[in-house]
């Protein structure tokens, strides 16, 4: 029964970027100003909102590990999961943030990269993710849980920043699409619908990620757990 | 040549996302034959 669910809820995600993509690709119109390159933005932007829910799924269940790590440490461990799987999921989103946006700027800027105000903080946003992926991957146990979780908790510092950096900054990157200039934003109806289809769409397979990474890392604690036993009971 | 950047854009944004997918079927994988070995 769980499978079936799960397949349903995997086909329906699937159909949802479909229909998003064919929003983008031929019921949107083409930017007069960039072309074809402008439907990146449907990509490209999406991308960049969810890695924000992504990075605080993990700044939230870090906070939850130092939290829980002396009074629950089975919470703990459960938040502990979360916050990986968040962190993950929120890298592989800003990455493809990283490499969409340069293929865009090449077009329509003439340059791939400049060490603007948003470029920078998004590259370092990334960076710090990339680090504690790292930390977590080098060390193991209950120190290196509290470790990762204060490395987020202090990351975290960097999303507003970033999020603030095309707003407070003049910077090469586009001002806001939305909440920003009042002049700004897509005026066409069908690039905003496009728009919420891709936001909706990848949201939802960014949560499948999200869902399918956090079983997998609970079924890695029980594996670590019953070695750990089986270990104790060979002594 | 704007289509180019943007098919570039698309293909690299899906072989991320299905990549990462791929790698998370073959950690499962691993995982069951692990549980698999333990019983």
């Amino acid at each position: 029964m769980k499978k079936l669910l799960f397949a349903v809820i995997a086909i329906g995600v699937m159909a949802l970027m479909a229909w998003g993509f064919y929003q983008a690709m031929y019921v949107a119109p083409d930017d007069a100003a960039q072309g074809p390159a402008g439907r990146i933005f449907y990509y490209h932007v999406p991308h960049g909102m969810l890695c924000y829910l992504f990075f605080s799924i993990n700044f939230v269940a870090s906070v939850l590990v130092l939290v829980w790590r002396r009074s629950n440490p089975a919470r703990a461990l459960a938040a502990d999961a979360w916050a990986l799987s968040g962190a993950q999921v929120g890298v592989v989103f800003c990455t493809v943030v990283l490499i969409t946006g340069p293929i865009w700027a090449r077009p329509v800027w003439g340059i791939w990269w400049t060490w603007d105000a948003r470029l920078t903080t998004t590259l370092v946003l990334w960076l710090i993710y990339v680090s504690y992926l790292l930390v977590r991957s080098f060390a193991a146990g209950s120190e290196m849980q509290t470790l990762a979780a204060v490395l987020a908790v202090f990351g975290a510092l960097d999303m507003p920043i970033n999020y603030l950096a095309n707003r407070l900054w003049r910077t090469q990157h586009p001002s806001p699409v939305f909440g920003g200039d009042p002049d700004a934003g897509l005026k066409d109806p069908r690039m905003l619908h496009a728009f919420g289809w891709n936001v909706l769409a990848w949201g939802l397979w960014g949560l499948l990620l999200l869902a399918i990474r956090i079983l997998l890392e609970r079924r890695q604690q029980r594996i670590d757990g019953s070695e750990g036993d089986a270990a104790l009971a060979a002594d | 040549m704007g289509h180019s950047f943007m098919v570039a854009a698309y293909c690299f944004t899906w072989g991320i996302q299905l990549g990462y997918l791929a790698w998370m079927a073959v950690k499962w994988q691993a995982q069951k034959a692990k549980l698999g070995g333990q019983r």
